[in-house]
C-alpha cells in the first residue's frame, strides 16, 4: 500500500476558535457532504487551574481537501456538568452517517486523583446536519467492564450489512516508571457490535496483536473497506517516554480483516511514516480513512499529538506485497 | 404495618483490638447463616490519612445463632483487597451484598475512587468466595455494573437476592452532584438490576422509590425481603445538603410490592425510628432484615452512619394493610 502525503492542511493557530481554544486540531475525522468535506477536530482551552480541556470543532473543505470553507465558530458539543463522565473534555470524536440521521460517538474525559484520568464512550445526534449535536443521555453508551477496567475510548462505528461495529480502545494497566513524572497507562483495541448503534456487545479481547511487546499502547482505530476486504488503521506506540523520543512516539500500524473477525496485523504494508522533517517528522498519530469521489484519503496528525494541525494523504497503491501468503500462513496457524 | 424492638447495639467497631483497617465505622451491615452462627459482612475504616481522607475495607463478624450478642469470630483480615492503581475500587469497598450459590458465594460490592471535580465516584464489582464466605477474589479488575446513559454517576449499595430463579441486585444510582459553593454532593435514588445468572444484568434506570422529603432526597441500603406474600423494601433516605446535622441525616422509610417493580411507599409502616438519646439518637440508616429461625430481625447503623457500630432489631409485630 503507498500513502501520498498531501501535507498539512489545518493549521489550528491561524483560526479564531470558540471556547477559548488556542492549539491543537486533534483526531480529525471527516463526514462527506454533496459539496464539501467536513472534518471534525478536538482543540484545546486551558482552563482555570491551567489543565487542558478539549472541545470539538470543524473545518468544511472543498472535495479536493485543499481550500477551506468555513471553520465553525460555535460550540458543536457541550462539555459534560459537575461529575460527567465527559466534564474535562470530548475527544476525539467519531461522525457516521446513518441514512438521514448523523450519529457522534465521543471520548468523553473525567479527571481523577491517583491517576490523571478516566474515559467513557458517549453519544449524540445531530438535528442541523451535522453543525451542533445533543447527548441522548447524562452517561456514556460504552464504559468500563469487568475485564476492560478503565479508559474506554476512540470509537470508531461503521455499519456493515445490518450491524453496527464499534472499534474503541481499553486501558488495561496504569503503573508508574522511573522515566515518567505521573502513572503511565497501557491501552489495546476491542471490538463491539450493536443492532441500533446504542446498545452495544463488547467482544471482549484485544482485536490486533502486538508488535513492539505487550506494553505497546494502540490507539484510534479507522476501517474502511475496499478491494473486497477490510482495513484497519491505528496508531501506536511505547508506554513509556514517547512523549520526548522520536522512536519511542506514536506510528501508524495497519491490520487487515476478510470477516471482520481475524485480523492480521501488517505494519509492513501501511505505505505511509513519518517525514525526514517538518510538521509531521516526529510522530504520526490519530489516523481517519475515508472514502470521497472514488478516491481514498486518509486524514492524520503529526508532531506533539496534533498542537500544530492535521494532514491528509491519498491512497496510490492499494497492492499489499506479500498479503495473500501471510494470510494464508495466518488461517493455517489459526486452524492448528 | 411492621414494630420493631430495638435489642440494642450488637457490635462497636471501636471496641476492636489489633487491627488497625478496622478502627471506625461498621457499616452496612449484611447476614450470611450458617449452622452455629450468623456471618455480619460490613464495611469498616482505618483512621484517615494526614488530609482526613479515608479508604473502606470490608470484613465480617461472627455472632453465635442462639445469642446474637456473643460475638464469637471477627475476620482477621479484610476480605476483599483494594484495587491496584487506576481501578474503580483502588480507594475502598464499601458497602458488600453476599449470597450462596451453590457451593460458592458471591459478593457484590460498591468500588470507591477519587476525582478532581468531585471527591470520589464509585462503581459495582463482583467478587467470589470458594471458602465459606472468609476470602473474596474479584471476577475482574473492572466493575460488572458500570455507569451507563440511565446511570451517569455513582452506582453503588449492591444488595442481591434470588426470588423464584432470577437474580435482583437492588442499588443506589446517583441522578447529580450538586455544586454546593465547591463542596460537591451526591443526589442518589434506588433503582434495580435484573439476571438469570448473576453476571450479566440487564437495568432499565428508573427510580423505584418515590421522593418524600424533597426532590433532592438521598435514598440508600434498598434491603428486599419477602414476607406475608408480599415484597417489603426497608431502605433509608436524608437531605441531600446539611445532613450532618441530625435532622436532616437518615431516616428508615418503607414501602411494599407484589411484584417488584412497582413499589408503594409508607414509611409510617416501617415501624422504627431513632432512641431518645445514646448511640442511634440522631441518625439510623441502612437496615438489612433478615429471618433466623422463627425470628425476623433488622440490623442497623445508628450515628454518623455507623461510626459507632451497629444494632439489632426484633420484629414485635406484623400486620398486613
Amino acid at each position: 500500500m503507498r500513502w501520498k502525503k498531501l501535507g498539512r492542511i489545518f493549521e489550528p493557530s491561524k483560526y479564531k476558535s470558540p471556547n477559548n481554544c488556542f492549539e491543537f486540531a486533534q483526531s480529525p475525522q471527516a463526514l462527506v457532504f454533496d459539496d464539501f468535506i467536513r472534518i471534525y477536530f478536538s482543540t484545546r482551552e486551558k482552563d482555570r487551574i491551567g489543565k487542558y480541556l478539549s472541545h470539538v470543532s470543524f473545518v468544511d473543505f472543498d472535495k479536493k481537501l485543499k481550500d477551506i470553507i468555513r471553520v465553525s465558530n460555535h460550540t458543536v458539543i457541550e462539555l459534560g456538568g459537575l461529575g460527567s463522565f465527559d466534564e474535562h473534555g470530548i475527544f476525539p470524536m467519531n461522525v457516521l452517517r446513518d441514512n438521514d440521521r448523523i450519529f457522534a460517538y465521543t471520548t468523553g474525559w473525567n479527571r481523577k486523583v491517583s491517576v490523571s484520568v478516566d474515559s467513557s464512550i458517549g453519544f449524540a445526534t445531530s438535528d442541523d446536519g451535522g453543525r451542533t449535536f445533543r447527548k441522548i443521555g447524562k452517561g456514556p453508551v460504552l464504559s468500563s467492564s469487568l475485564h476492560e477496567p478503565f479508559l474506554i475510548g476512540d470509537a470508531f462505528v461503521s455499519r456493515f450489512d445490518s450491524t453496527y461495529h464499534m472499534w474503541y480502545v481499553y486501558g488495561t494497566k496504569w503503573a508508574n516508571h522511573p522515566e515518567e513524572a505521573s502513572p503511565y497507562r497501557v491501552y489495546k483495541i476491542g471490538h463491539a457490535t450493536s443492532p441500533d448503534g446504542i446498545s452495544w456487545q463488547k467482544e471482549g479481547r484485544q482485536l490486533i496483536a502486538d508488535k513492539l511487546d505487550s506494553d505497546e499502547c494502540q490507539a484510534l482505530p479507522t476501517v474502511i473497506n475496499f478491494d473486497g476486504r477490510y482495513h484497519l488503521f491505528f496508531c501506536y506506540r511505547q508506554a513509556i517516554g514517547f512523549k520526548h523520543r522520536r522512536e519511542r512516539s506514536y506510528r501508524i500500524g495497519y491490520a487487515f480483516s476478510e470477516d471482520l473477525k481475524n485480523w492480521i496485523r501488517d505494519d509492513e504494508n501501511v505505505g505511509i511514516h513519518v517525514s525526514e522533517d517538518g510538521w509531521d517528522s516526529d510522530m504520526l498519530c490519530y489516523p481517519h480513512v475515508f472514502h470521497c469521489e472514488g478516491k481514498i484519503y486518509m486524514l492524520y496528525n503529526g508532531n506533539e499529538f496534533g498542537r500544530f494541525g492535521f494532514g491528509a494523504a491519498v491512497l496510490e497503491d492499494t497492492t499489499n506485497e506479500g498479503l495473500l501468503e501471510r494470510y494464508h500462513i495466518h488461517n493455517k496457524g489459526a486452524d492448528q | 404495618m411492621f414494630k420493631w424492638r430495638k435489642l440494642g447495639r450488637i457490635f462497636n467497631p471501636q471496641d476492636v483490638k489489633g487491627r488497625d483497617w478496622l478502627k471506625e465505622f461498621a457499616q452496612a451491615p449484611s447476614v450470611l447463616v450458617f449452622d452455629n452462627f450468623v456471618r455480619v459482612y460490613f464495611s469498616c475504616r482505618p483512621l484517615p490519612d494526614k488530609n482526613g481522607q479515608y479508604i473502606s475495607y470490608s470484613a465480617f463478624v461472627d455472632l453465635n445463632r442462639n445469642n446474637l450478642f456473643e460475638i464469637v469470630n471477627i475476620a482477621k483480615k479484610p476480605i476483599l483487597a483494594l484495587g491496584e492503581l487506576g481501578t474503580f475500587d483502588e480507594f475502598g469497598t464499601y458497602p458488600v451484598s453476599v449470597i450462596r450459590n451453590g457451593n460458592e458465594i458471591l459478593a457484590y460490592y460498591g468500588g470507591w475512587t477519587r476525582c478532581e471535580s468531585i471527591p470520589f465516584t464509585v462503581a459495582i464489582g463482583a467478587a467470589i468466595s470458594r471458602d465459606q464466605g472468609e476470602t473474596f477474589t474479584k471476577l475482574g479488575k473492572g466493575p460488572i455494573l458500570s455507569c451507563n446513559i440511565h446511570d451517569p454517576f455513582v452506582l453503588s449499595g449492591p444488595k442481591v437476592r434470588r426470588f423464584n430463579d432470577r437474580w435482583f441486585l437492588w442499588y443506589v444510582a446517583g441522578t447529580k452532584w450538586l455544586e454546593n459553593d465547591g463542596k460537591p454532593e451526591a443526589v442518589y435514588k434506588i433503582r434495580m438490576a435484573s439476571s438469570s445468572d448473576g453476571l450479566k444484568w440487564s437495568r432499565n434506570g428508573e427510580d423505584l422509590i418515590e421522593n418524600k422529603i424533597e426532590e433532592n432526597e438521598c435514598q440508600a441500603s434498598p434491603d428486599v425481603f419477602y414476607y406475608g406474600k408480599k415484597y417489603h423494601m426497608f431502605f433509608c433516605y436524608k437531605y441531600s445538603l446539611n445532613f450532618r446535622n441530625s435532622d436532616r441525616g437518615y431516616r428508615i422509610g418503607y414501602a411494599v410490592s407484589e411484584d417488584m417493580v412497582r413499589w408503594v411507599r409508607d414509611d409510617r409502616k416501617a415501624g422504627i425510628d431513632i432512641s431518645e438519646d445514646g448511640w442511634d439518637s440522631e441518625s439510623i440508616s441502612y437496615p438489612h432484615v433478615f429471618q433466623l429461625d422463627r425470628s425476623v430481625y433488622m440490623l442497623y447503623l445508628g450515628n454518623q452512619v455507623g461510626r459507632f457500630g451497629f444494632g439489632l432489631a426484633e420484629l414485635e409485630s406484623y400486620t398486613s394493610s
